[in-house]
């Protein structure tokens, strides 16, 4: 039996431009947005810049709260950040004052994971990824790849049952790009995950997703809804891939709905 | 090693080109002392213990402050982080107190407190508050929301959140207010001392002009200028430094 690990119920989201002090419009990011995510499914979101691609990460994480409907993780609404769905940034957000080992290790002290071989655990998670020989390195000493490496395996070491990453490998260049990509699909096949993963490549999606979403923007609503069922690792000629890329594309280049896009 | 060697024969240069003026040009010691007196005046300072003991009981006297300062300051900014109300408002008259120089505080500190410790002290709890206030605001509004978020989803909160991010996050700003505060506190000090009785930098200072004692004067002038130096910059700014570094915020060297 297919077991559901998120539930977006009749999601919406305003954000109250209060806060900054220049008005109090309020801003519509989500409207009514429902859609189920499986256990173990890898699922894409795409979309463009401003359409609420971070907001539906946040619901999830639980740093941020739905103005109506609900969120449910394991059939529970999601009340906090709890360790059990981590996410990757694009900047890393790694913590600079600690050397790459212990950041890590950062999940394995606190109260839901307390891990006395917390060291240890890291250093395998760390190993995972290609990086042992790193772990008394300073943060600022490594590239852009290795720090994403590195946020990758800081967020899988507290065994978390979702993976969260938003637009991950948007800042890197096209080559580690690739690599990280290859890499990801990797250590997913040795620790099963649901995965979460945001980005606004069409042909990143292609590669990694056995489901995409796409949504537009203002207020984001879903456009497409479609499943990958192609083997991994992909040969993009393959035929279904192309005509889902048409699809997409399709809908991408519709001007009412993508202005601005940065696609 | 080279630029501590320059260093020296820069001094002595100095010190010679001092003592040829004052002994050519017959300059009278209370108007311009020669660098033999000032030096003599340390000398017995010193040996007597006369200026140990006030440069102790400046020590005391600035670090009471400082400290106090520093846990009214912190308090201060944290609570200016997180309510915009008082931002706005209190967080305003901060920012139009720091524009007052601290002797324009004496006058009100001696009336209040009489020509006591507690008065220097006033003074330099008014003078250094605001620096580490403003600074610990700012580092507070500073941090990188997606720090926290990360913290958060990998199950930090509440004290683990707060010692093992928040706070760690803040310190480079913080380190350069603590250093600025205490630069304020320092000259907060000697303006506050030149006013009240007993032992201290400041008072020896103001002893020294009341006998006419120039030479005394240019030690105590001396002894401000190389324990601000020390503290300033030497001991806070290899802090800096240090945290700069270890922050990621400054490449090698
Ligand atoms: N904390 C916030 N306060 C106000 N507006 C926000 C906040 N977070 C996001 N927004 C707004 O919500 C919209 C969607 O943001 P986001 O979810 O980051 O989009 P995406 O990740 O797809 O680029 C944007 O217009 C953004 O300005
Ligand atoms: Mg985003």
């Amino acid at each position: 039996m297919i077991q559901s690990k998120i539930q977006f119920l009749n999601v919406t989201k305003h954000f109250n431009n209060n806060s900054t002090g220049k008005s109090s419009r309020k801003d519509t990011v989500l409207e009514n947005l429902s859609f189920e995510v499986f256990a173990e499914e890898f699922v894409c979101i795409l979309g463009p810049s401003g359409s609420g691609k971070s907001t539906i990460l946040g619901l999830v994480a639980g740093f941020i709260k739905p103005t109506l409907g609900e969120v449910l993780f394991n059939s529970k609404s999601v009340q906090r950040p709890d360790g059990s769905r981590t996410l990757v940034f694009q900047e890393y957000a790694l913590f600079p004052w600690l050397n790459i080992l212990d950041n890590v290790a950062f999940g394995l002290t606190t109260k839901n994971h307390k891990n006395n071989h917390a060291k240890e655990k890291a250093l395998e998670y760390l190993n995972l990824v290609g990086l042992s020989a790193y772990k008394n390195h300073s943060v600022s000493q490594l590239s852009g790849g290795m720090k994403q490496r590195v946020a990758i395996a800081r967020a899988l070491a507290v065994d978390p049952e979702v993976l969260l990453l938003d637009e991950p490998f948007g800042a890197l260049d096209t080559q580690s790009r690739e690599s990280m990509q290859t890499e990801l699909l990797r250590l997913l096949s040795k620790t099963k995950k649901t995965v979460l993963f945001v980005t606004h490549s069409v042909d990143e999606a292609l590669k990694l997703a056995d489901r995409i979403i796409v949504i537009g923007a203002k207020p984001g609503k879903i456009l497409i809804d479609t499943t990958v069922a192609v083997s991994k690792p992909r040969d993009f000629k393959n035929l279904q891939l192309s005509e889902i890329r048409n699809k997409i594309l399709d809908k991408l280049t519709h001007p009412d709905i993508f202005m601005g896009s940065d696609i | 090693m080279r630029i501590a060697l320059i260093r020296i024969i820069f001094f002595l240069v100095l010190f010679l080109i001092w003592y040829l003026i004052v002994s050519i040009g017959h300059v009278p010691s209370y108007i311009v002392p020669s660098p033999v007196l000032v030096l003599d005046s340390f000398y017995h300072g010193f040996m007597k213990g006369g200026y140990l003991l006030a440069i102790y009981s400046s020590l005391i006297r600035v670090l009471t402050g400082y400290f106090l300062a520093l846990s009214v300051g912190i308090i201060t900014g944290i609570l200016l982080a997180r309510y915009y109300l008082l931002d706005i408002t209190f967080g305003k008259i901060i920012l139009a107190l720091q524009s007052i120089p601290s002797v324009a505080w004496v006058p009100l500190a001696l009336l209040w407190f009489g020509v006591t410790d507690n008065a220097v002290i006033f003074i330099i709890i008014l003078e250094a508050v605001l620096p580490v206030a403003l600074s610990t605001k700012n580092a507070m509004k500073n941090i990188q929301p997606n720090l926290i978020r990360a913290a958060q989803t990998l199950g930090s909160r509440g004290l683990h959140l707060y010692k093992n991010v928040i706070i760690k996050a803040m310190i480079p700003e913080l380190v350069t207010g603590l250093r600025l505060s205490w630069a304020f506190a320092w000259r907060a000090l000697i303006a506050g001392e030149l006013f009240i009785s007993g032992t201290g930098i400041g008072q020896t200072l103001e002893l020294g002009r009341s006998l006419a004692d120039m030479a005394q004067v240019m030690a105590m002038i001396i002894t401000i200028g190389v324990i601000g130096f020390l503290t300033e910059n030497i001991f806070f700014g290899s802090i800096e430094k240090k945290v700069r570094l270890a922050w990621g915020l400054e490449g090698g060297n």
